[in-house]
């Protein structure tokens, strides 16, 4: 048989607190959040006193709407945290609590009568009559809570929206948390997003988020619906904001590099506020990280950086696989550590970035990947930004100018060979098999200089649709015309095409790869109409285009991907491109990985 | 001439000529000047330094571009060449001499795993 922490209300009323206190649930009220989450207000009893500055923190209201939280219940209260009300009074936030008896198992324990801490200084009395009668009927203690809840409200400083300037109390960025509502901030927007829109099976709506910093720390904030109409337009890039009343939950780390455990929404009671006293607070909250030390974070980590454009390359311009055309440019960018690592930027970014001078680069957010060892793109989250009016700029400037400029730096991103805007990943076949490359989700990519030592040359070709852009195979109708599935067409022609299985060798160990039109093409060096015309006019002069295509050596950039058909699972491998080999760029590689291991 | 064809001939550059002495080797570098009888030349190697090429008789041809010599070093440095070869420059891709001295300079650092001195068999 439980019996209650005798005292526990007391001690967690008056601030002493009180580990692990056995209380019984007297009463569980549903407060409407408005455009936020609701809150549970809680009564509890130690069989002497009973107190109803409870509130459940929202991660757990689904203990409260799953009934598991009903009168006369008795729990363990595991974690809490006490917050102080500007009238001195105290609200106990429950993060945490066990029910280790059923309600049905006990009836009320106790007498227990409502604690007044005397501590008081309310000068309202809706207070009063709360902590009195706290078992009333219904509706009394509807009223009750209500009336509290205004009376928070009054409590906290009114002339907050009117006076931003005056008596208000700013409190840090970094001390902000899911428990406290009735707070202030003063801070810099840094970043803010476009608005987007989303629909699906729930409904639809909009949203925006935007990135804030003050002397403390930053943090990421986003409104939703109505309070884009409300805010988006307001909010300027580097202007200062007071910002108060949001909500804050856990924060979702993986597209930010924001260093903050929790995120801020925008719901219907948030302000912001124009601040025109700006200066003391900082532009940008950054925590560099040195470019050496990128190596040793994992891929896909956001983080950001700052140093030297040393080279910039020309703006390119590709098309992505759902045919969109983006820009993108690639940028050197160097450290004190002397290491050098390989920046993308795309779009608009891109096409206006100026690298003219070896401006000083920070960028926040950046995505790392181990794209040719280690290489960074700047994504929608990040932000750029050329010779920031920060310290580590100044920094970096001085030290390039005396002695970084004449230092070659080591790249961190692989040598690109000549005219190759890849970074390549070379490997043996031997590595593809011990590296287990492609058994992961996605596809891996490799580079590797090989050479052919059997082509397939039986069912090469296949009947493809002439429809341009069309590959589908159609079906011979034996009647002179052939169907492809896909136009739902029937044509009295149609294209060859190839498909080209072939084995390719290395030192180390040989594999089997599929080539496509293109690729299959350059191998042997006819284009697939010729192929099929030779196949049905001339088979030797068929076979002596393969004859000549053989024991040939390329430089292969292969996909391969682990494919399971009906149970059995095959790695496949893909020729992407193949080119002829670079003797010069293939013996600098080969010198330098020499080097590289004599020096071990 | 037969002997020197039958005996492995190191690749080598300047710096090493002077630990080849009266050995067979092969040397490639850039033609520099011709000597008014035919019968000597200088090259240039890939790190800058010039060695000097003496001849059996008079060269006949047009002496330019890049230029492989097989012959014996003599006391005094200079290669006593048995034969030459010219690098054709009006085909495939350019004869990289910087890139072949960091090649020469990676076998003659790791021998071990260059065993050129397996006697080619007669």
């Amino acid at each position: 048989m439980a019996s209650l922490s005798t005292g526990a209300i007391e001690a967690l009323a008056n601030g002493s607190g009180w580990n692990e206190a056995v209380l019984q649930l007297v009463n569980i009220r549903k407060i409407d959040g408005g455009s936020g989450p609701s809150r549970f207000r809680v009564m509890m009893s130690d069989g002497r006193h009973t107190l109803s500055s409870f509130m459940l923190s929202t991660q757990l209201n689904y203990m409260a709407e799953e009934n598991l939280l009903v009168p006369n219940c008795v729990c363990v209260l595991k974690r809490q945290v006490t917050n102080m009300l500007k009238d001195g009074r105290r609200v106990v936030i429950i993060l945490e609590i066990d029910v280790i008896k059923p309600a049905d198992a006990s009836g009320k324990i106790g007498d227990p009568i409502p604690y007044s801490d005397g501590q008081s200084r309310g000068p309202q009395p809706a207070p009063v009559p709360e902590s009195r009668s706290p078992l009333q009927p219904q509706n009394r203690n509807e009223a009750v809570v209500r009336n509290l809840k205004r009376d928070f409200a009054k409590k906290t400083p009114s002339a907050l929206p009117d006076t931003p300037g005056g008596s208000s109390k700013i409190v840090p960025i970094a001390s902000l948390n899911p428990y406290q509502s009735k707070w202030t901030i003063r801070a810099r927007v840094t970043n803010k997003s476009s608005i987007r829109t989303w629909s699906n099976a729930r409904g639809e709506g909009k949203l925006f988020s935007m990135e804030i910093v003050d002397e403390s720390g930053e943090i990421r904030v986003t409104g939703f619906n109505q309070e884009v109409d409300k805010f988006f337009s307001l909010i300027e890039v580097g202007k200062v904001y007071y910002i108060s009343k949001g909500s804050l939950k856990i924060a979702n780390k993986q597209y930010t590099s924001v260093k903050n455990d929790y995120e801020m929404t925008l719901n219907g009671e948030s302000t912001v506020i124009p601040c025109e006293d700006s200066c003391d607070v900082p532009m940008v909250q950054c925590d560099f990280v040195p470019i050496g030390d990128l190596e040793n974070r994992e891929k896909d980590a956001i983080v950001d950086v700052i140093g030297v454009c040393k080279s910039v390359d020309e703006l390119t311009r590709l098309t992505t696989k759902s045919n969109r055309e983006v820009s993108k440019r690639t940028l050197s960018l160097m450290d004190i550590s002397g290491k050098l690592v390989t920046v993308t930027l795309w779009g608009e970014e891109a096409e206006k970035f100026d690298g003219s001078g070896q401006p000083i680069v920070a960028i926040k957010s950046a995505k790392l990947s181990d794209f040719g060892g280690r290489s960074l793109s700047a994504s929608f989250s990040s932000t750029m930004m050329i010779n920031p009016d920060i310290p580590e700029a100044y920094k970096l400037r001085g030290w390039f100018d005396k002695e970084g400029h004449a230092m070659e730096g080591q790249s961190l991103t692989e040598v690109r060979g000549a005219g190759g805007r890849l970074s390549e990943n070379w490997k043996s076949l031997a590595d593809v098999k011990s590296e287990h490359l492609g058994h992961g989700d996605k596809a891996d990519y490799y580079s590797c200089i090989a050479t052919i030592v059997f082509l397939r040359k039986e069912n090469c070709l296949y009947q493809a649709c002439p429809t341009q852009d069309c590959n589908k195979k159609v079906v011979d109708q034996q009647n002179g015309m052939f169907r492809c599935e896909k136009c739902d067409k029937e044509f009295p022609n149609f294209k060859y095409r190839l498909i080209l299985s072939a084995n390719i060798a290395d030192y180390a160990d040989n594999q089997w790869v599929t080539c496509f039109q293109d690729s299959a093409e350059a191998i042997l060096g006819q284009n697939a109409a010729y192929l099929g015309q030779l196949k049905d006019s001339n088979e030797s002069a068929f076979d002596e285009i393969f004859q000549q295509a053989n024991f040939n050596t390329f430089i292969f950039r292969n996909r391969v991907k682990l494919e399971t058909y009906n149970d059995e699972s095959r790695i496949k491998a893909t020729v992407m491109d193949v080119k002829p080999v670079d003797h010069r760029e293939y013996s600098k590689r080969l010198i330098m990985n020499i080097r590289s291991m004599g020096a071990k | 001439m037969a002997g020197i064809l039958d005996v492995p001939k190191p690749r080598i550059n300047c710096s090493m000529l002077s630990q080849f002495i009266n050995r067979a080797v092969c040397f490639i570098g850039r033609v520099e000047k011709v000597h008014p009888t035919g019968k000597m030349f200088t090259v240039m190697d890939g790190e800058g330094k010039t060695a000097t090429v003496e001849l059996n008789e008079p060269v006949e041809e047009e002496l330019s571009g890049i230029v492989e010599v097989i012959g014996m070093v003599s006391n005094k440095g200079e290669i006593m060449a048995s034969t030459y070869n010219l690098l054709r420059e009006d085909k495939g891709v350019p004869f990289d001499l910087e890139l072949y001295n960091e090649a020469l300079k990676v076998i003659h650092d790791f021998p071990q795993h260059y065993p050129f001195q397996v006697a080619a068999s007669g």
